[in-house]
């Protein structure tokens, strides 16, 4: 620490607000495990299969069938149903195990498939 | 059928002579190889699928003793004559046909982990460089004194792996004398499908009140609670007048008043005396700590432990069950082993298809990232059990797992459907178990 302390920078008003900055980023970084540690889209979306069909294709009208769905819509429905926001049987059970980046890497698998 | 080390040297013995490359297939393309898979259940199904969706070009073999699945989900409702006994049947043609998944009918024998290879009662020789082993759960009906495999094939069946006595079983209901009593012993846990035996229970009930309604289920059990019990009772108090013991009552929504009239299904809990000491088979009764429970049909669930091919391989543990290291389900007895469903030690999660389901999904992936010399991914599981209080009368268990300090813990929260739920969204339960049935064995068949 020492030189760093002792340069031009370091005695710039903005530095402390860019210490503070980084700091902040760094334990926001470190307080949220999900960044690290995300299952890929598709491992989650693998968990949706045994009712929403594999890949989320499904010939069926008793489930939604997911692939190729918009993002947008997906998204709406996970947030809404987590929020309990949208009444559902289970799925709001369900979309409590997901945090937003993983709802949205889950979207963005569903929206690829063809 | 050979004891353990006759059953590990069956399988060295072939191979001592041989110098055989470290890789057992000799595989060279980046991330091919030989992934053998055991056991054609909901689990090594599922498996074998979803390796070939995340690289069709492994070469995958799975080993089952039986042409034909038959599934044991929903096999209650045979019981009731919802289905028939063909109804449970699961063809693998799929598997083969749109996956290139190879087949081998036959039953492992021998095994050589060291030179990774297997042997069958066919006299095959295969060779693995990765080996995923679902071996399913073991019936132990010795473990209650007086009961026997014998008993269950004949007088007092299980029913519990569905089959020959599934149909006996439905049989011995549909025959069973007026105002007979129809007697359920539960298991101890850990067991598959921890709704199960009260999801029978509850359609028991509501057949008999249609075709014998003077008749009674008792459920007989050595445990205190079980999966969905308050919705469960709930369900059977609304559908059937079921008394609801005390300690339950007070979460209970307001309106529900027990009768304290005799209902048409009871449960004997430890705490009231309704752990099973034995079964006197010929005479069709239990003996429990409550005296004896004489039953006009005995189903017996026994105690379970890993399937017998655990064992036989030297994957199991003290308790039974099969040690693995979470992230991959690799066993900690054997590298390049994996073991998944019932028979796996996964810490929350249930004992259930969908379990077996998506930790089949997690390994498959973590074995190709294995052969292709990546890291395994951060893993994520679920759970979904539907049971059925009624055939109108849906109930849930829902979870989400994840890896916490190297266990298998549900971070989703609420688990239950809620005991005030509403009477649309009990119904719709009940017809997404209908729909689930079919969605799920597509997902691990088809």
């Amino acid at each position: 620490m020492g030189p760093l302390m002792k340069s031009p920078f370091t005695r710039s008003p903005l530095f402390k607000p860019l210490l503070l900055a980084a700091a902040i980023a760094v334990l926001t970084a470190w307080l949220t495990p999900a960044q690290a540690a995300q299952p890929t889209g598709a491992a989650m979306a693998h968990t949706c299969a045994g009712c929403h069909g594999t890949q989320g294709k499904l010939g069926r009208v008793e489930f939604v069938p997911l692939a190729g769905m918009a993002e947008t819509e997906f998204k709406r429905a996970m947030l809404d149903f987590r929020a309990g926001k949208r009444a559902s049987t289970l799925m709001g059970h369900v979309a409590n195990g997901f945090s937003d980046s993983e709802i949205d890497a889950m979207a963005r698998y569903f929206a690829s498939v063809k | 059928m050979l004891k353990r080390r006759e059953f590990l040297q069956a399988g060295a013995a072939l191979f001592c002579a041989a110098a055989l490359p470290a890789r057992a297939t000799g595989a060279t393309q980046a991330g091919a190889g030989h992934v053998v898979v055991i056991g054609g259940g909901v689990g090594g199904a599922t498996a074998a699928k979803y390796l070939k969706l995340a690289n069709p070009a492994l070469r995958v073999t799975l080993i089952e003793a039986n042409r034909t699945y038959i599934r044991p989900y929903g096999s209650s409702e045979v019981l009731t004559g919802h289905v028939g006994m063909d109804d449970l049947n699961v063809s693998y043609d799929a598997l083969r046909s749109r996956y290139g998944i190879e087949f081998l009918f036959d039953r492992v024998v021998g095994f050589d982990p060291a030179r990774r290879r297997v042997r069958t009662a066919g006299k095959r020789d295969i060779a693995y460089d990765k080996l995923i082993v679902s071996p399913g759960i073991s019936l132990q009906y010795q473990a209650i004194p007086g009961y026997s495999e014998a008993a269950a094939a004949s007088r007092a069946p299980s029913g519990w792996i569905p089959g020959p006595q599934t149909a006996l079983l439905a049989r011995q209901l549909q025959a069973m004398r007026p105002g007979g009593r129809f007697v359920i012993v539960a298991p101890p846990s850990p067991y598959r499908c921890p709704p199960g035996p009260y999801e029978r229970a509850a359609l028991v009930t509501e057949w008999l009140a249609r075709h014998n309604p003077t008749a009674k289920v008792i459920i007989v059990d050595p445990k205190d609670s079980f999966v969905t019990d308050a919705g469960m009772q709930l369900g059977w108090h609304r559908l059937y007048g079921y008394n609801i013991p005390a300690d339950y009552l007070k979460d209970m929504p307001a309106d529900v008043v027990n009768s304290g009239r005799p209902a048409p299904i009871e449960w004997l809990r430890a705490k009231d005396g309704g752990t099973p000491r034995g079964i006197d088979s010929a005479a069709l009764r239990v003996a429990t700590d409550a005296g004896w429970i004489k039953a006009d049909v005995l189903n017996v669930i026994p105690p379970m432990r890993a399937g017998k091919l655990a064992f036989d391989m030297g994957l199991t543990d003290a308790g039974g069950w099969c040690p693995v290291e979470r992230r991959t389900f690799e066993s900690t007895a054997h590298e390049h082993v994996f073991v998944i469903g019932d028979a796996s030690i996964a810490d929350a999660m249930p004992k259930s298809g969908f379990s077996a389901n998506t930790q089949a999904k997690v390994t498959a992936q973590a074995v190709v990232n294995q052969l292709a010399g990546r890291e395994p991914g951060e893993p994520i599981w679920e759970n979904t059990c539907y049971a059925l209080a009624g055939s109108d009368y849906g109930l849930f268990v829902a979870d989400v797992f994840r890896l916490k300090d190297g266990k298998i813990a549900q971070i989703s929260g609420q688990r239950y459907l809620p005991l005030d739920a509403s009477k649309t969204r009990i119904r719709l339960a009940a017809r997404y178990q209908q729909a689930w049935l079919k969605t799920f064995t597509e997902d691990c068949f088809a």
